[in-house]
């Protein structure tokens, strides 16, 4: 990491920037457009979010509000987690612990700078981590273990037994900065009493050790609160889901990301439910009227990610959907997996799925085990990909559900438990009819594959596979 | 050195399966050290440790993983797409880490493509990531689930009283090798590294009540061994599987000597013994294999496994560590990033390094290293 | 006394005769397929620039890939030792040294006295090293030389992959075909090299004074990239070639030996 980049508070940094973004509509226009100029490598996402409208605009607003929340944790006297993205954090809300989401900030950070995390990703390899490890987390970690970012309370996660590298990066972060770890670990299996004790169990030594950690009890009445805030997401959620089956799809390709990033940054939380709502509100009028929410107004392709988006700076891969007239499906993170979700329903997946029951603390605290097992990749990665409620079946099951003409695998190097059976995995979605395309590139780090060279080879693919003529 | 444990270390379908077979008997492969071969051992199975030893090439095992994986299990479906396997009756699959835990999935997959290299039993058997009392409960489950499943696939009985009599066996087959460790660490050792490897290995790959008596054997051989090894700097190797003879051969050349380890094939998983008191015996086995968190994939306890090796570094007067990983091992990679730092700052000189499992190819970058490693040796033990 | 030093390399073999202290003739040629001949070749060149007869030479010491090769040397030393031995006699303030060879790339600490403290080197891929720079070179069509004065003109390098040399020059042939200006590949590739190297060298940790020995320290494009991401100033080298720096170090420690010390 150059010498320079540590003289720079890197929570901060990021804060400065998207509360700068979220006010840039609060000019005219032609100031707007002479402030893009001084953002070649975020303008492009900053445009490409704001043209959505309202939902745009919410969306950078939140980013900001989370990333202040980050800045002013230690004033706020709030203790400080790093978290992942697959660990709902509705237990830190619920318990005042700001979480720090570290590939959510390696987002932010690839959105935003040309250069991505890619100082970030080597300060971890110059402490001694591998650099074979997933860049999701390593992208922002770096920052953290240099100390240019908020104090660290504790790290928490729950990926051992769904994907080692990642859960391997908290490990790691614990051990360097010297601060408590809590794991929550994960079975090879999703269903059945044996198992969702074994979550229970779990999920209650979390309890436990984050009250140690904070010096208070978890109460009834915060939990509460959160989780009816979660229902009301879920159920713009679901409606979301549901329209994204209607041909054409309402929904703006950048939906996709803004539908898993509101929940990532807020689930349970207020900016949550407004950023949805006024999605659901923005997808409805399109519905109405029956267009497409692309740019160009013409669906020409649906494509759904079976695993994660790419994030190189300016969001690059939405741009190039809108260029394209590719319809995004979603992926991996963006189904929800709440017994009302409408996959859920069509497939009969009830016993897979999560509910919630506000009875008691007691029951509370076990919906939302069942809930955090539940969460993207932690669900569907665990096991054999090939057995019930695991990736293959749920890629299928959402690819025809949502009429996709092709899957396409993104990810990053780092990510073991894919790439591990990848191969055999586009065997299946190919027999079963679905076109597969693989990229090479890592999602968070144009170091290992150039976007150009990225784009170049899913065109080609669209091209050879006759999918766009 | 006992030329049996030697051949039977370095020949897959060695002599004792052969024969195990022939006499009609079954064996089980298993992928990792905390599948409780005890299990099998009781219920008059051959538990066998499935390995890459051998393998030339990855053709196979690169048809169905993808690029960024560790090359253990590739050279495992390697073996098993060429026959090497084909003596196995059943294979348990254990997640240790993800590279290995897709070894399920690929396998199984290349059964659809090669016929019959899939055994007829195929199992996958989970281990917790940390141990607390659910995390063993709900091993004990798992293991109990695996003796369900051997009784009813193998069509025999796995009682207490032979549960008992299995830990008692492999308890024995532990306390002698924990012997043969002290003797590596003698000043002037009688066995090189190498060589103490090999009897190791043997031991995952042979009836236990034969292997108990061979390494007996070995170890009265040792003691009136009038051999000694002198003068050689003493290096600790820790990190990724290795059970590969030659790289340890390899590091020690005529110059050092491997006097103690840390590795899932060597001496990690034998200096302690499973509870043989009046605990049921499934109990007995869940907390041991879950209590040995000697390898990085039981998150989040990484300062006791600190201890564990500078304990051994003290007592075996290591003077330097070798600190190895597999390509795409980020569980040792990045433990070993720690372990450098921390033990560094302890005096003790550390390499790190990242190789590949298969054939030693390649080693003249190595040696350089190796060669810089000793000399720095050599210079602390002057200024001395 | 005379002394020889003969570092036989992966790309390069070089050799640099000695006499109290003083360079009297060095030589570098590219390898032989046999360590030997490579050795022979190289030893009898520098004798030739120095002036002296081969068995003029009271002690030689072999280092690099093919010292076990090689015939004629009294004694072998690896060549961290004789790069960190090399680079110290260049620059005797030097704590850190930056070794990139042809297929591999070193950091190395010495101590006060000049004592390798520690070193780390560069696993397996060859991207990172001058080989690397090599291949980057011939697939734009410029000559190695080129490549550090066409970087300096830079005004918006590209981000290459810099894991895997073979993924790599599949995105410059992107960027080739995509008409991106051949200064702004050539500093991707060199900013590529730079990042590499320096998180081998940040995890070795830094002391001043640095240095930089090999042949890519020849590379301008590629010491200012690495000046700027490690945000100091590379002590230069003027006193030899820093190519040399393995051989003249073997010299310098024939020299020691032959005097009863121990560096």
């Amino acid at each position: 990491m150059r010498r320079a980049l540590r003289e720079y508070n890197f929570d901060w940094m990021l804060y400065s920037t998207y509360d700068a973004a979220s006010k840039l509509m609060a000019g005219t226009e032609k100031e707007y457009a002479r402030a893009l100029r001084y953002i070649p490598y975020f303008s492009g996402m900053i445009d490409a979010v704001l043209a959505t409208g309202e939902p745009g605009l919410s969306f950078v607003k939140t980013c900001a509000e989370y990333l202040k929340n980050i800045v002013t944790a230690r004033e706020r006297g709030r203790k400080v987690a790093i978290t992942s993205f697959c660990f709902s954090p509705v237990i830190f809300y619920a318990m005042d612990i700001t979480p720090v989401c570290l590939e959510v900030m390696s987002v932010f950070l690839t959105f935003t700078y040309r250069r991505g995390s890619a100082e970030f990703l080597d300060f971890c390899n110059e402490a001694g981590f591998t650099e074979t490890s997933c860049s999701s987390q390593r992208g922002s970690l770096g920052a953290y273990l240099a100390g240019i970012g908020v104090d660290i309370d504790m790290v928490v996660t729950d990926t051992p037994g769904v994907c080692d590298t990642n859960a391997n990066a908290f490990a790691f972060a614990a051990e360097w900065l010297d601060r408590p770890f809590f794991q929550l670990d994960m079975p090879p299996l999703l269903k059945g009493e044996r198992y969702d004790r074994y979550h229970r169990d779990d999920y209650r030594a979390l309890v436990a050790f984050l009250e140690a950690q904070t010096g208070t009890k978890l109460r009834a009445e915060r939990l509460a609160a959160v989780l009816d805030e979660l229902r009301k997401q879920d159920g713009l959620i679901a409606e979301l889901e549901e329209m994204g089956r209607l041909v054409p799809s309402p929904l703006p390709p950048a939906f996709t990301l803004m539908n898993y990033a509101a929940r990532f940054l807020f689930a349970g939380m207020k900016p949550c439910t407004d950023m949805l709502q006024s999605m659901v509100n923005a997808a409805r009028e399109n519905a109405a009227r029956g267009v497409s929410g692309l740019s160009g107004g013409a669906e020409r392709l649906r494509g759904f990610f079976c695993y994660i988006d790419h994030y190189t700076y300016n969001m690059r891969m939405w741009r190039m959907a809108e260029d394209l007239g590719v319809c995004l499906q979603g992926n991996i993170l963006s189904r929800n997996w709440s017994i009302d979700a409408p996959h859920v329903r069509e497939n009969h997946m009830e016993d897979s799925a999560y509910s919630i029951d506000m009875t008691d603390l007691d029951s509370m605290i076990d919906s939302v085990a069942i809930m955090n097992s539940r969460m993207p990749m932690i669900k569907s990665i665990r096991g054999p990909f090939d057995a019930p409620d695991m990736w293959l079946e749920d890629t299928l099951s959402l690819a025809r559900m949502y009429s996709a003409d092709f899957v396409v695998y993104s990810g990053t190097p780092g990510c073991r438990n894919t790439w591990g059976m990848l191969k055999p995995f586009a065997r299946e979605t190919e027999k079963a009819g679905f076109p597969t395309h693989i990229m090479y590139s890592d999602a968070f780090d144009d170091r290992v594959q150039s976007w150009d060279a990225t784009r170049a080879r899913f065109e080609e693919f669209l091209r050879v596979r006759r999918l766009l003529v | 050195m006992n030329a049996r444990l030697i051949e039977a270390a370095e020949t897959l379908n060695n002599e004792y399966v052969r024969r195990w077979k022939e006499d009609g008997g079954r064996v089980v492969g298993y992928t990792c050290s905390y599948a409780p071969d005890e299990v099998f051992h009781a219920a008059g199975i051959l538990p066998y440790r499935i390995r890459g030893y051998g393998a030339q090439e990855t053709t196979i095992g690169d048809t169905y993983f993808g690029p960024f994986i560790c090359s253990l299990p590739k050279c495992m479906l390697q073996l098993a797409g060429g026959g090497a396997f084909d003596f196995l009756d059943g294979v348990v699959i254990v997640p240790g880490c993800d590279s290995m835990r897709r070894l399920d999935d690929c396998w199984r997959k290349a059964g659809q493509d090669m016929a019959g290299i899939v055994p007829p039993f195929f199992f996958h058997f989970a281990v917790p990531h940390k141990f607390a009392d659910y995390t063993v409960n709900w091993f004990e489950g798992e293991i109990r689930r695996l003796i369900e499943a051997v009784e009813r696939h193998f069509d025999v009985r796995i009682t207490v009283e032979a549960l008992r009599a299995a830990i008692a066996a492999y308890n024995r087959g532990r306390a002698l090798l924990e012997e043969l460790e002290l003797m590596r660490r003698l000043p002037e050792p009688p066995i090189a590294g190498a060589e103490a490897l090999s009897v190791v290995i043997a031991g995952a790959a042979m009836p236990r009540d034969a292997y108990n008596d061979l390494l007996e054997e070995c170890i009265l051989e040792l003691r009136a061994e009038t051999r000694r090894l002198q003068g050689r700097r003493r290096l600790m190797l820790v990190g990724s599987a290795s059970d590969d003879t030659a790289l340890v051969r390899f590091l020690e050349g005529d110059r050092a000597l491997v006097v103690a380890d840390n590795l899932c094939f060597g001496a990690r998983f034998h200096n302690d013994r499973v509870d043989d008191g009046p605990l049921d015996p499934v109990r007995a086995l869940a907390e041991r294999y879950l209590r040995r968190s000697d390898c990085p994939r039981m998150y989040g306890d990484y300062r006791r496994r600190l201890e564990i090796l500078t304990d051994t570094i003290q007592s075996a007067s290591v003077e330097g560590v070798i600190l190895q990983n597999i390509r795409f091992c980020d569980l040792h990679g990045a433990e070993n990033g720690l372990f450098e730092r921390d033990l560094e700052a302890r005096g003790i000189p550390c390499m790190r390094f990242e190789r590949e499992y298969g054939p030693l190819v390649e080693t003249g970058r190595l040696k350089m290293r190796l060669d810089a490693f000793l000399e720095r040796i050599d210079g602390k033990r002057r200024t001395a | 006394m005379i002394v020889g030093g003969c570092d036989v390399g992966s790309l390069t073999s070089k050799a640099v005769v000695m006499k109290d202290g003083k360079v009297l003739g060095a030589m570098l040629i590219k390898s032989k397929a046999r360590p030997g001949e490579s050795a022979e070749e190289v030893m009898n060149g520098a004798c030739a620039a120095a002036g002296v007869e081969r068995r003029e030479i009271m002690f030689c010491v072999g280092t690099g890939y093919g010292r076990d090769r090689i015939a004629f040397v009294n004694d072998t030393v690896s060549e961290i030792a004789c790069h960190g031995r090399g680079a110290r006699w260049m620059v005797p303030t030097a704590r850190t040294i930056i070794d990139i060879g042809g297929q591999d790339c070193k950091a190395i600490r010495l101590d006060a006295e000049g004592t390798v403290t520690k070193f780390v080197t560069n696993d397996k891929c060859a991207s990172g090293t001058g080989r690397f720079l090599e291949v980057m070179a011939r697939l734009l069509g410029v000559g190695l030389d080129e490549l550090g004065e066409l970087s300096v003109r830079s005004k918006n390098p590209v981000t290459l992959a810099n894991a895997c040399t073979v993924w790599a020059q599949a995105d410059v042939i992107q960027f080739l075909n995509n008409g991106v200006p051949l200064e702004d590949i050539a500093a991707g590739i060199n900013n590529a090299m730079a990042g590499r190297m320096a998180v081998l060298v940040n995890n070795l940790g830094i002391e001043n004074d640095v240095c930089m020995t090999g042949g890519v320290a020849k590379n301008r494009g590629v010491l200012a990239a690495i000046e700027k991401i490690l945000g100091l100033r590379l002590r230069a080298i003027r006193r030899h070639d820093p190519q040399l720096a393995g051989a003249l170090g073997a010299a310098l420690i024939a020299m020691d030996k032959t005097a009863g010390g121990v560096k």
